[in-house]
Formats: structure tokens, C-alpha cells, sequence
């Protein structure tokens, strides 16, 4: 990958052929400009332009890819183990109001929210270790190995969130909208857990929307169970008043992030990353120092 | 000299002599400059909290879910073991001959079975009954469908029967209330119980939910047409009884979510005592014979966790167990590899 960064007329087409090409609006005009894909006002501008932009652009878009598709897989997978069990008729495990309200409100605003305002480290730290803008271009946010312990985890945690009640529900009265709520809530809790795990800047605007959807989810399916078209019809509020529900809901959740939990304390202390290590130096030293000259700090 | 400027500024990139073009004339003046207002939120410098996993929280976290479930897991189990459940299966002692599909579709059988039980142990009232059923897929997706919700609470509503096909209308195109295959297929065995030889009468009241009662079933909905046509498929329902009141029909309408469930028959309400014998007198009405199926029945005591059910206290005290594995294998491999926390030199580039 290139990058070009040029602010003259002669530099229109080196900017052009670049991956990325920079231009600076300045005394020589403004062609360098109109041709790139970044302007700035000035050259050291580029300095934070890829040492904290860019890094914390790679960190959010490598965690929103690799997350999105783990949350989607998660929920299909529930709807299929259910499968298994319909007589193999597409009986959709959860009720068709929340399986489409999912996608839309249930995981919606947290994967956005965490997308825009999330970052690893801090413009100081990124700023004093030039180096650990090496972490993108080692691909070591998004890579294979991320992909699959995703698409892994995401079993794990659709087995976890479909089996625990069919074990525990297995020749009982349980109706289908009942069980399919208590799928539906645990799969919301257990997806926005995981976001939750590794979410790490907690501000106010993210604990608002992480909850607040966890919240927005309990009351939806309150509000589709009080219609009394759908089949569901009185099912939450019967289910919710048996404590075998809240006892699974425990243990569905907490079953299924103990792996995600376990890896994540491993990773971070027995084979930290560069990352890793900049948060601990942000946490537990104070950065009062400035080793590498004086345009930089 | 200017030549000598300009490349001054080239060379050294970010010296303090370039300033932004603008700013050179009036720099004082706020409309001139392009410097956005400071916010917190736009300069992404909202004040937040940043938790790192210490091995403090990695092994208080684990040692927490550990001790807290172990409690959860013994707790269930014994509730699971105070419920005093007796399971009969009767589908195939009941029908002695050999070609039993012939049997239960023969309306001149006589289908009446005797079923003996000893109760193990004291049984507290309410004691429920339960039909259960295996082998029957209340969630296949076109008998699922196969219903008007609208039909069973509004009258007016008694010609809207098109989901229902094929069990819509009759052949005079009449509309059958309640229509569709899961009215339809409403289980019709019932059960006469005797406690040591008493004829113990068992509730059939409050046996469907409330919510269900009044709100989804009409108090003006009596049913019409009713497995009047070639096929009978369960139970006919008494026509001068509104479906409000048909609570057998209720709970069978509200679809069991596996293919092995069961359904409240009803209740008795008098104590039973260890070594009593419960005889019941079942008429083997309906066929589950056909698709391979079987029938059950079941009595059983309640606590607050259902019925009897082993699994949650077996998992909790897994996962409790589990977790405090976790935590002390940890402990051990914190203390075997200990590492400075926040230490630059465990840089990839310092090491």
C-alpha cells in the first residue's frame, strides 16, 4: 500500500496513482487537492492523519466486520438447531415480529454506536509509539485466524443459547412462543454481552445504547406478546413468572461467554499484543515523557 | 528569496515559519478561520472508563460465577428431587391387537383401559395431570398455520377461514368454527381416577391461561360444523358451549414447542399418600398410532422449578465447577508467568 502526499500541480498524478493520496492546500493551489483523497492544511497534519486516524479507522472497521457477522451467525444458528426439531419444516424458532426486529433495533444502534466512538488507544499513546501503527499494516485486527474464532465463538453460543432450554424445557407444557422468547432474549443478551466484553471505552453514549437496546428488547417483546392476533399472545408474561426462565437466562449467558472470557484473559496476558500493552502503559504509567522529538508529542 | 522560502518549508515539513493561508490576514478575526468548535463528543474526547482484565477480576470473576452457582445447582437439584412425578405409558398396553391403526379408527372398538400405579411417595395437592405425548410435531410449520386467530374471538369474523385449508370449510362451503388442522386434531382420551378405589375427581377448571380465556377465545364463539366432514381427527366439541369456556381446546391450540410435550389434563385436588394405589380408567380415543407416536400419562406434584427435571442443577453445578477450575488454573499460571503490567519494554520492538 502507498501513499502519496504531494501539494503541487506536479504532484496531481503521483497522488492519483497512489493507494491513498494526500494533498496539501497551500501556496501552490489547489489541484494537489481536488485530486486526492485526503487534503490538509498542512504536511505534518499527515503525522495524526495515519498514526491515530488511521489506526483507529483499521481497529473499528476490523472489529464492526468481524462482530457483524458473528451476531448474524449467532441468530441463524438458533433458528437452525430449532430446525432440526420442526420435522425439518421452516418453523421459524423465534417469532417473525422479532426475528425481523433483530437486525433492526435489537443489535442495531450498539454495533453503530460502538463502530463511530470506540478506540483502542488514546491520541497521546499512538502519538508517542510511532510504532504501534504496525499493528494495521500486520493485518492483526482482520485476518483469517480472527474470522474463524468468531464464526467458532458464534457456534458455541448458538448451541449454548438453544440447547440449555431445550434440555431443560424437553417434555414439558412449553409452548412455542414462550421457548421462542426466551431463545430471542437470550440470543439479544448473549450477542450484546460479547460486544460488551470488548467494548473498550466505556462513555456515556455507549453504556446508553448497549443497555438501553438490551432494555428496548425486553420491552418489545412485551409490547408483540400483547397482540392478541399473534399466536404469541400472553406468552412473556407467563414465561417470566416461572423462575425456571430467569435461572436459565443466568446460566445461558454466563455459559456462553466463559470461552470468549477465558481467551480474552489469556490473549492479553500471556501473548499481549503491541495494543495490549499501549492500554496497560496508558492505565498504569503516566505519559509525561517525549522520546521522539519535538513535533510529535 | 522567496524560492529559498518556499523550499525551507519543503524540506523541513513542519516548521513553525508556514502558517495556514488564511490566518495571514487578520488572524485575529474569528470569520476567517476554518477551526471547527470544540466539542467533546466531535473531538472524540468524551470522558470514559477504560476496564483492563487484571488477574484480580480474571480470577474473582471466575471464583464469583463459581460460588455462586454450585449453591444455584444443589438448590435445583433438590427441588428437583421434592417433585413426586409418575409416568405411565399406555399406547401400547391398551391396544392388544396387533393391526392397532384398524383399532383406534374403528368406531366400534371398545377403547376403555384400565392403567394401575403405586405412588412411591407422598404426594401434596395439587397433583397434576398430564397427557404426554412423543412423536408429534405441534411445530410443523403448515400446522402451525393452519388456524384463525380472528375466527375464535369475533364473530364476525367466522368466514375468514382462508389459512385454515384444508380444514376451512365444510363441503357445503360452510365455515367450521373453530377451523384449521389444530382445533382439528384436539386430543380426545380422557381419564377417570381412582385413589384405592375411590373415584377421584379431577378438575377440570383453570386449566388453560387466563390471557387465553378472555382475550383470544370469544364468549360468543360456539362452535360449528365441527370434524363433521369425512376425516375426524380428535375430539367434537359440545356446540352449546362457547370456545371461551372449551379449556381442553385452549390448551390444546397453544402449540407445544418440541415434538415430545405435554398438556395439563387437569387437577386433583386432595393429597395422595405413599404406597396409595392409583387406578386409572382411560378411554384410548386417539390415534397416534398412525404416524408412530406415542401416548403417556402422567401425574406429577409442583415446585417452583416445573416439573421434574434434573438438567438445570446438573448444568449449574457444571459451569460452577467448571468456573472454579478456571479460576484456579488461572491463579496457578498467574503466578508461574508473571509480566510487569504497562512495562514498555514488553514492546515487540524493545524485546
Amino acid at each position: 500500500m502507498t501513499l502519496a502526499i504531494g501539494d503541487g500541480a506536479n504532484d496531481v498524478s503521483m497522488i492519483q496513482m497512489a493507494d491513498v493520496g494526500v494533498g496539501i492546500n497551500g501556496q501552490e493551489g489547489g489541484q494537489a487537492v481536488m485530486a486526492s483523497d485526503f487534503s490538509m492544511g498542512q504536511f505534518r497534519f499527515l503525522v495524526p492523519l495515519l498514526l491515530v486516524h488511521g489506526h483507529w479507522n483499521y481497529q473499528r472497521m476490523g472489529y464492526m466486520i468481524l462482530y457483524n457477522f458473528y451476531k448474524n451467525a449467532t441468530f441463524v444458528l438458533v433458528l437452525f438447531w430449532y430446525v432440526l426439531y420442526t420435522s425439518f419444516t421452516l418453523t421459524t424458532a423465534i417469532t417473525e415480529w422479532s426475528s425481523l426486529l433483530y437486525t433492526v433495533l435489537y443489535t442495531s444502534l450498539p454495533t453503530i454506536v460502538v463502530g463511530i466512538l470506540d478506540k483502542d488507544l488514546s491520541k497521546s499513546t499512538l502519538l508517542a509509539y510511532p510504532k504501534l501503527y504496525g499493528s494495521g499494516q500486520r493485518n492483526e485486527k482482520y485476518n483469517l485466524n480472527l474470522f474463524v474464532l468468531n464464526m467458532l465463538e458464534a457456534l458455541w453460543q448458538s448451541l449454548v443459547v438453544f440447547y440449555i432450554p431445550y434440555f431443560a424445557y424437553r417434555q414439558s407444557t412449553i409452548g412455542m412462543s414462550s421457548l421462542g422468547d426466551l431463545w430471542a432474549l437470550a440470543s439479544v443478551i448473549v450477542v450484546n454481552m460479547q460486544l460488551a466484553m470488548d467494548i473498550i471505552r466505556w462513555n456515556w453514549i455507549i453504556h446508553v445504547f448497549v443497555w438501553g437496546t438490551i432494555a428496548a428488547t425486553v420491552i418489545c417483546l412485551f409490547v408483540i406478546d400483547s397482540i392478541w392476533v399473534l399466536p404469541g399472545y400472553g406468552a412473556i408474561y407467563h414465561i417470566m413468572g416461572q423462575g425456571l426462565f430467569w435461572l436459565l437466562l443466568l446460566i445461558i449467558v454466563v455459559t456462553a461467554m466463559v470461552p470468549h472470557f477465558a481467551i480474552k484473559a489469556f490473549s492479553e496476558h500471556f501473548v499481549p499484543s503491541d495494543i495490549q500493552i499501549g492500554r496497560e502503559i496508558e492505565k498504569f504509567e503516566a505519559l509525561n515523557q517525549c522520546v521522539y522529538g519535538p513535533f510529535i508529542c | 528569496f522567496i524560492f529559498d522560502f518556499f523550499n525551507a518549508r519543503l524540506h523541513f515539513g513542519c516548521s513553525r515559519m508556514q502558517m495556514y493561508p488564511l490566518e495571514m490576514e487578520g488572524n485575529s478575526n474569528p470569520k476567517t478561520t476554518n477551526k471547527p468548535k470544540y466539542s467533546k463528543f466531535t473531538q472524540q474526547e468524551l470522558p470514559a472508563c477504560k476496564p483492563l482484565l487484571t488477574p484480580e477480576i480474571v480470577i474473582a470473576a471466575f471464583a464469583l460465577i463459581g460460588a455462586l452457582f454450585v449453591p444455584i445447582g444443589l438448590a435445583s437439584l433438590h427441588a428437583s428431587r421434592q417433585v413426586v412425578e409418575l409416568v405411565h405409558r399406555y399406547d401400547a398396553s391398551c391396544v392388544p391387537v396387533d393391526d392397532k391403526v384398524g383399532f383406534i379408527q374403528n368406531s366400534r372398538t371398545d377403547k376403555t383401559c384400565t392403567v394401575t400405579m403405586t405412588v412411591p411417595k407422598y404426594m401434596k395437592s395439587p397433583i397434576h395431570v398430564y397427557y404426554l405425548i412423543d412423536g408429534f410435531y405441534q411445530n410443523h410449520r403448515r400446522y402451525v398455520r393452519s388456524r384463525s386467530d380472528k375466527q375464535l374471538r369475533y364473530k364476525s369474523a367466522a368466514h375468514l377461514t382462508s389459512d385454515c385449508v384444508p380444514e376451512g370449510d365444510t363441503a357445503d362451503h360452510a365455515p367450521i368454527v373453530p377451523c384449521g388442522l389444530v382445533a382439528w386434531s384436539l386430543f380426545n382420551d380422557t381419564y377417570t381416577v381412582r385413589v384405592n378405589g375411590v373415584v377421584t375427581q379431577v378438575n377440570k377448571k383453570d386449566i388453560a391461561w387466563k390471557s387465553d380465556k378472555n382475550n383470544k377465545f370469544g364468549k360468543n364463539i360456539y362452535p360449528s360444523n365441527f370434524q363433521k366432514g369425512r376425516l375426524i381427527g380428535g375430539a367434537t366439541l359440545n356446540e352449546s358451549i362457547p370456545l371461551s369456556e372449551q379449556e381442553d381446546l385452549i390448551v390444546w391450540m397453544r402449540t407445544a414447542a418440541l415434538p415430545t410435550f405435554r398438556k395439563l389434563y387437569g387437577r386433583i385436588e386432595k393429597d395422595i399418600n405413599a404406597n396409595d394405589n392409583v387406578t386409572v380408567v382411560i378411554q384410548n380415543n386417539y390415534n397416534t398410532y398412525s404416524f408412530g407416536g406415542s401416548k403417556a400419562l402422567v401425574l406429577s406434584t409442583a415446585s417452583w422449578i416445573g416439573g421434574k427435571n434434573n438438567f438445570i442443577g446438573i448444568a449449574y453445578l457444571t459451569i460452577g465447577g467448571l468456573c472454579l477450575s478456571l479460576a484456579m488454573g488461572f491463579l496457578v499460571l498467574y503466578m508461574v508467568k508473571r509480566r510487569n503490567f504497562g512495562d514498555p519494554s514488553n514492546l515487540s520492538w524493545n524485546r
